[in-house]
């Protein structure tokens, strides 16, 4: 129960800093995704089952909240929940050089899945090529910059959960 | 052991999220859930053009539903077409089972039918023009010598004379226009019953000749075909008297009338075959 709650809370917070605090906290309208960082963190820590559960109600949610191909981000999600939960034991989470690495090859997986199945599916395929391009690139690297400040909030945040 | 059931349970858990999230692309929900969401906002945020898009989202989805019924009222009538057309075929079916028995108890004439072939002009020299021209259908589509070939006159709807077959091929046939100097053709004038000839003279008129001198004809007087013509129908539209040529040694006149057929955009013609022949 208190796991569920925990990862409810967690989901809420993270929601909110997605959807709601891009417009306030982001460089050039860039903004890092936080979501892929915390479903990165569940595979490092928690396993496979957890990490892809979350990782498909993020995905699912944050297709609800924008107007792209419904069902994109939540298969993208759960394959980087799966994965990074496959891979926890090999990689020592707490060393800042395996988050920035995990992080960064999250995020290709992201970006290259993105831009294949909105190739593949959506109408306008010139889009997807501009959604590689250099936002996803600069967007890379802020996720990847960032990723080790969230993985100690949520090592923090673990300890008392 | 344990490890290995938890991995089991994430792959299947992997698979089944997969499939779900796979189900969602494929379904195209995109539309729905944008509907559903703006809807949502509506009720939380209301504004006009979220009710905008509201409304014509669901327009449109209502023109789609409106679509399939019309569509589906549509089948039905054509349905309900299509039995009466059956009932009528029929009963004409019946009809003529029963016309075919009585005339050979009666020992009538049966009225040939008639089917037509659709031809397209493959040849036609301009130095003989007004002579002939070859069709692209021969005996392998019932055609044979000296049946009639016509075409439709497009201002007034109405199949005229063109010309006959003079020979046939296994796929093409060469038709003689009448405008051709070998082709006389018994004609009378519309509504006066006078009868007389018209004579090709390979030019885009006709010289109608043997008019009884006291024939009361003048221009503009429509030519058909006469009872008298073995190749053509009767009555069928042959030209229309342009000029009277009185001769007053002789008992007869003579007139030129400009053929119905249109000669210079003639591309394709028809070749009505008697059924029971063509069999």
């Amino acid at each position: 129960m208190k796991k569920i709650i925990s990862y409810f809370f967690l989901y809420i917070v993270f929601c909110l800093l997605q959807f709601f605090c891009g417009k306030y906290i982001n460089i050039n309208g860039i903004f890092p995704n936080f979501i892929l960082i915390i479903i990165v963190y569940l595979g490092l820590s928690r396993g496979v089952v957890d990490a892809e559960l979350m990782g498909f109600l993020f995905g699912l949610t944050w297709d609800v909240f924008s107007t792209d191909i419904f069902g994109l981000r939540a298969v993208i999600f759960t394959i980087i929940g799966y994965l990074s939960g496959k891979i926890y034991k090999g990689f020592d989470k707490d060393k800042i050089i395996s988050q920035f690495v995990i992080v960064f090859f999250a995020n290709i997986i992201y970006w290259v899945c993105f831009s294949l199945i909105y190739f593949i599916l959506s109408d306008d395929r010139s889009n997807s090529l501009s959604i590689a391009g250099l936002s996803g690139s600069i967007k890379i690297i802020i996720t990847v910059l960032v990723a080790p400040v969230v993985f100690y909030i949520l090592d923090r945040i673990g300890r008392y959960i | 052991m344990c490890q290995y059931q938890k991995s089991r349970h994430g792959n299947i858990l992997f698979i089944i999220l997969i499939l779900i999230c796979f189900s969602f692309i494929i379904g195209r929900f995109t539309s729905l859930v944008i509907l559903i969401k703006k809807f949502v906002y509506y009720i939380s945020y209301p504004n006009i053009s979220t009710a905008n898009f509201i409304f014509r989202s669901a327009g449109n989805f209502a023109g789609n539903i409106r679509t399939i019924v019309s569509m589906h009222q549509e089948n039905i009538a054509y349905k309900q077409k299509n039995q009466e057309l059956g009932d009528k075929l029929r009963n004409y079916d019946a009809m003529s089972k029963e016309y075919d028995d009585l005339s050979k108890l009666l020992k009538l004439t049966k009225i040939k039918n008639t089917a037509s072939v659709f031809a397209r002009i493959s040849v036609r020299t301009p130095n003989e023009w007004y002579q002939w021209f070859i069709i692209d259908k021969g005996e392998a589509d019932g055609l044979y010598n000296e049946i009639p070939v016509v075409m439709l006159n497009k201002e007034n709807d109405t199949l005229c004379v063109v010309g006959r077959i003079i020979e046939t091929y296994k796929t093409s046939s060469k038709v003689a226009l009448i405008t051709n100097s070998i082709c006389v053709l018994p004609v009378k004038v519309k509504g006066k019953d006078i009868n007389c000839l018209a004579e090709g003279v390979n030019s885009n008129l006709l010289k109608i000749t043997y008019i009884p001198q006291e024939a009361d004809i003048k221009c503009g007087d429509e030519i058909v075909v006469s009872e008298l013509s073995g190749v053509f129908q009767q009555d069928m539209p042959v030209g229309i008297i342009t000029n009277i040529l009185e001769e007053q040694s002789t008992d007869f006149k003579t007139a030129t009338a400009n053929t119905f057929f249109e000669k210079d955009t003639l591309y394709k013609a028809i070749v009505l075959v008697s059924e029971a022949e063509k069999k």
